[in-house]
């Protein structure tokens, strides 16, 4: 059973168009849209839960159709049995925080000490007990996203809709709580759909990925995969650490194949593309930042995929260094680890060999239609 | 949205508002286009109506015309200026400068609440009326000086009046703008070399123009939609503007199409200055001197010019607040008004014009629809307000955008000019002459004010607090009432106030649609003085007064509340 279908969502705003066309199915976890602001990432979620009526298409919730703009359904969002974090949490200002969470369980008439019992449960899921007669405003951000995600989860819907909701917190609570919003939506057992424009909080919470641009889904798939195998330009300079360049395959041989890289003064590269339909033709390389090498010595004469490369400049990141390497017409970024041994600027005139290993490369055909 | 979208859409809920707010906006437009097409026909009403422009005709014959249009445009300009000009200058002195006594001026915003208008008319008229004025007698009894300096019933006379009554609503404009003034603004000023009075000159005041300009555009509107000035001081000095000219025509020709026809005229002008409004209000945007940041203004040490700036406090807390108070309060307590009477205070003193006035069943009616409307229409215009807004800006309802215009529409109609449609409309029908014509007056004319506050707010209230309720399981009914109702209980209650205050204190739009045996307590105090009982009409304002700073001060000390007009 898919606890989600879309099928064919479109939403076009005056000229903008938000949702093309969007199609996809779910089953059960947490699934992140991900993507640059005004992607259509947010008017997904929000056609999803019925805040949003898309111009054209279906969506459904634990193959219930909630939505069919061509079919005349159109549930409202108060009886689609989902709960909805939003980026500001929402949290009511006039009420505390046991008649915030207690809000949809009151509106279901449910007998009183039911309703007490529910709540308290889940506020001490949330690390909230013993703060539910404060208001709002007393409660630091942390404390009221955990407030907004109680109030999410009373239901026990069979989904919930989160919108940004680490956005507007600090950069170091922003990861603690990462963690812990996947271990609670774990712990609880229902599913998420997420959205982020942070492609590390995506990696870190969730299952599988959508990645969003122009509002088109580009790529659907686990964090690895689209780390590791990124089907498209945009996916792989957005996800970052990675450098981008065009190249032309010249060769291809059972899983192997030769590429020639103009912007690296056509020098060629090996690289394995299990995966890859063409024999020939333009293609864009993707090359990890983190996956490379980078010495002042030449490597041994049999390494394969060795470049010389003058240094540029050094970043200093703490745990990591970023090393930027002119590379014929092109700068490489080159990541190392601390206990990687340091290149330098200025030695030797700066010249410096960089092997690049064949799995921190990854092909991109080049689609035939751009 | 497509067709089909759309469709789906009005679907869901969102019916009651749509029908509350269509119901209220079926009543605020009808009385504005019974006024139009009442202007293009001629004949008596309830008989055969002709369509045609002899009411334009009429009223552009009227050689009186262009001295009215000129009457309007100087009482409305002069006034304004005034008022805002003091008002300006009284903003920066408590803003910017080291003047003593300067707390003085800091009480003003809560005196318009506590001064019925058509007291500070009484208050003026007393003082400086050519013949019996308390002031052209002194002047004769101490100076021998006998020709009357001072005469109420003329231009400038009618200037002073509603300049003063001006003043607030400047000081109010321009305060915060010299309060939370950017001094860097100045100190680059200072650094570039320039003097104090050169900045204040070439920069303070300059960036202070945006809001100089709106303040001055509403206090313009303000004038020319004013009736007390105009009837009390205008008319009896032969001095005619369109709001006197369409008052005579209703209350002593009863024609209704001459008196529209005048309205319309006044409406057209009313909408050319809402449109400088508007325009001066983004001027001002554009400007935006006023950031979020918290600043500490700099208080400027003047010299001994802060003598000349206390001198100019003192002489506005005279003339503007402390002496028509205590000219009302004294006259009110004496026999009979003369100024042989005034000036033996206080040794007639006695509460017989209150024992008069609290026998008079015309007052005591008066009194008793006044406040019980008043607090009606609070309620109702604020409520139906909210729903109104949360139509426009809530529900999903296609072509809500209507009712932004429709609810503001009221404010480019003079009170009276909507009286007088209200007239038009209820003449020969049982509820002429009931308080529900009059009730439904005061809700036109005020209708406005709630809605735009309304609105406002909604607008500041964060839509995902609503989603959230929606998304959670509420249908629109638990929005409304669990949500948006209980986050605008601060803006609702400082609407109702408001409203409560304006409407218990209102003669323009009560004026034509009073009669005997249903009186309204202003109006009563109008006709008082209109037919020479002035003691009388001072204790009946006093009155007014006493039950004004009790509402004051319950809302202040009670709700906490906070005033700013």
């Amino acid at each position: 059973m898919a606890i989600l279908k879309v099928e064919g969502v479109t939403k076009v705003y005056k000229d903008l168009k938000a949702l093309d066309n969007v199609s996809f199915e779910f089953d059960t976890g947490i699934l992140s849209f991900l993507g640059p602001s005004g992607c259509g990432k947010t008017t997904l979620l929000r056609s999803i839960a019925g805040l949003e009526i898309p111009d054209a298409g279906a969506i459904s919730i634990a193959d219930k159709v909630q939505t069919s703009i061509e079919g005349g359904v159109l549930i409202p969002p108060y009886s689609r049995e989902i709960g909805f974090v939003f980026q500001n949490y929402a949290l009511w200002p006039h009420m505390t925080v046991f008649k915030n969470v207690a809000f949809s369980l009151n509106l279901r008439k449910l007998p009183a000490d039911q309703i007490r019992r529910r709540v308290l449960a889940c506020l001490d899921l949330v690390g909230l007990g013993g703060r539910e007669e404060r208001y709002p405003s007393q409660l630091s951000g942390g404390q009221q996203q955990r407030v907004a995600l109680a109030r999410s989860i009373v239901l026990e819907p069979r989904l919930i809709l989160l919108d940004e909701p680490l956005s507007n917190l600090d950069a170091k609570l922003r990861e603690e709580m990462r963690v812990e919003l996947k271990k609670l939506i774990k712990k609880v057992g229902i599913s998420a759909l997420y959205v982020t424009h942070d492609q590390e909080e995506a990696f870190v919470i969730s299952d599988k990925v959508i990645v969003m641009n122009a509002g088109k889904i580009l790529q659907y798939d686990t964090p690895d995969e689209l780390y590791s195998h990124p089907s498209d330009p945009f996916v792989a300079s957005f996800i970052g650490h990675s450098t981008l360049v065009e190249g032309k395959v010249i060769k291809a041989v059972g899983g192997e194949c030769v590429v020639q890289i103009p912007e690296f003064g056509n020098a060629t590269l090996i690289c394995a593309a299990p995966k890859l339909q063409i024999s020939s033709g333009p293609c864009s390389v993707v090359i990890k930042n983190g996956d490379l090498r980078l010495s002042h010595e030449n490597f041994a004469a049999d390494t394969i995929n060795v470049l010389e490369g003058t240094m540029v400049s050094r970043e200093y990141r703490g745990g990591l260094t970023d090393h930027r390497v002119q590379i014929g017409a092109k700068e490489v970024v080159v990541t190392s680890h601390r206990l990687c041994p340091m290149i330098s600027v200025d030695g030797e005139s700066g010249k410096v060999f960089l092997c690049i290993e064949k799995s921190a490369i990854s092909l991109i055909p080049q689609r035939a239609s751009l | 949205m497509t067709w089909k979208a759309n469709r789906l859409a009005l679907r869901q809920g969102s019916l009651f508002p749509l029908c509350a707010s269509t119901v209220a906006g079926i009543v605020i437009i009808t009385p504005v286009l019974v006024i139009m097409w009442r202007s293009f026909t001629s004949g008596k009403m309830g008989f055969t109506v002709d369509l045609n422009v002899t009411n334009y005709l009429r009223v552009f014959a009227d050689k009186d015309i262009w001295p009215m249009l000129n009457n309007s445009l100087v009482y409305a300009g002069g006034s304004a200026l005034l008022g805002t000009g003091l008002g300006g200058l009284l903003a920066w002195i408590v803003a910017r400068t080291n003047t003593p006594g300067k707390g003085l001026v800091e009480l003003m915003p809560l005196y318009p609440l506590l001064m019925p208008p058509i007291m500070k008319n009484i208050a003026w008229i007393l003082l400086l009326a050519p013949k019996s004025g308390i002031l052209n007698g002194m002047l004769e009894q101490f100076l021998g000086i006998t020709y009357p300096v001072f005469n109420a019933f003329s231009m400038a006379g009618m200037i002073w009046t509603f300049g003063i009554a001006c003043v607030p609503l400047g000081y109010l404009f321009l305060l915060p703008v010299f309060l939370s003034f950017d001094p860097s603004l100045e100190e680059s000023a200072y650094i570039a070399g320039s003097r104090p009075v050169h900045t204040m000159l070439k920069i303070t005041f300059p960036l202070a123009l945006p809001a100089f300009i709106s303040a001055f555009v509403l206090n313009f509107l303000r004038a020319l939609r004013s009736f007390e000035t105009p009837v009390l001081q205008g008319t009896p000095g032969n001095i005619k503007v369109f709001v006197s000219r369409v008052y005579d025509s209703m209350a002593l020709e009863f024609n209704t199409g001459l008196a529209t026809a005048y309205s319309v005229v006044l409406v057209i002008l009313s909408i050319i200055t809402l449109y400088f409004y508007v325009r001066a209000t983004r001027f001002s945007e554009r400007y935006a001197t006023i950031t979020g940041k918290g600043y500490r203004v700099r208080v400027i040490d003047i010299g001994p010019w802060k003598y000349v700036t206390f001198a100019a406090v003192c002489l506005y807390f005279l003339a503007g607040i402390a002496i028509p108070f205590v000219v009302l309060i004294v006259v009110s307590i004496i026999p009979y008004f003369d100024y042989e009477t005034f000036m033996t205070f206080p040794s007639h003193m006695g509460l017989n014009n209150y024992r008069t006035v609290l026998r008079h069943a015309s007052f005591l009616n008066g009194l008793r629809n006044s406040v019980l409307l008043s607090v009606v229409i609070a309620v109702v215009t604020v409520f139906v307000g909210i729903v109104m807004a949360f139509t426009i800006h809530r529900t999903r309802a296609v072509g809500t955008k209507i009712f932004e215009f429709i609810g503001t529409l009221p404010l480019a109609f003079p009170p009276l000019v909507l009286s007088v449609g209200l007239v038009i409309i209820f003449v020969g029908t049982p509820l002429y002459n009931s308080l529900w014509a009059l009730g439904l007056g005061l809700f036109v004319a005020y209708f406005p004010y709630a809605f735009r506050n309304a609105s406002g707010a909604i607008v500041n209230i964060h839509k995902e607090l609503d989603e959230a309720a929606w998304v959670h399981g509420a249908r629109w009914r638990h929005v409304f009432f669990k949500v948006t109702l209980p986050i605008l209980k601060p803006a609702v209650g400082g609407a109702l106030f408001y409203i409560f205050i304006e409407a218990i204190r209102n003669v323009d739009v009560a004026v034509l649609l009073t009669a005997p045996g249903l009186e309204y307590g202003p109006v009563t105090l109008f006709e008082y003085f209109r037919v020479g009982q002035w003691a009388e009409a001072a204790a009946g304002g006093v009155i007014y007064l006493i039950i004004l700073i009790v509402a004051v001060s319950v809302a202040k000390f009670a709700f906490k509340m906070k005033f700013s007009l």
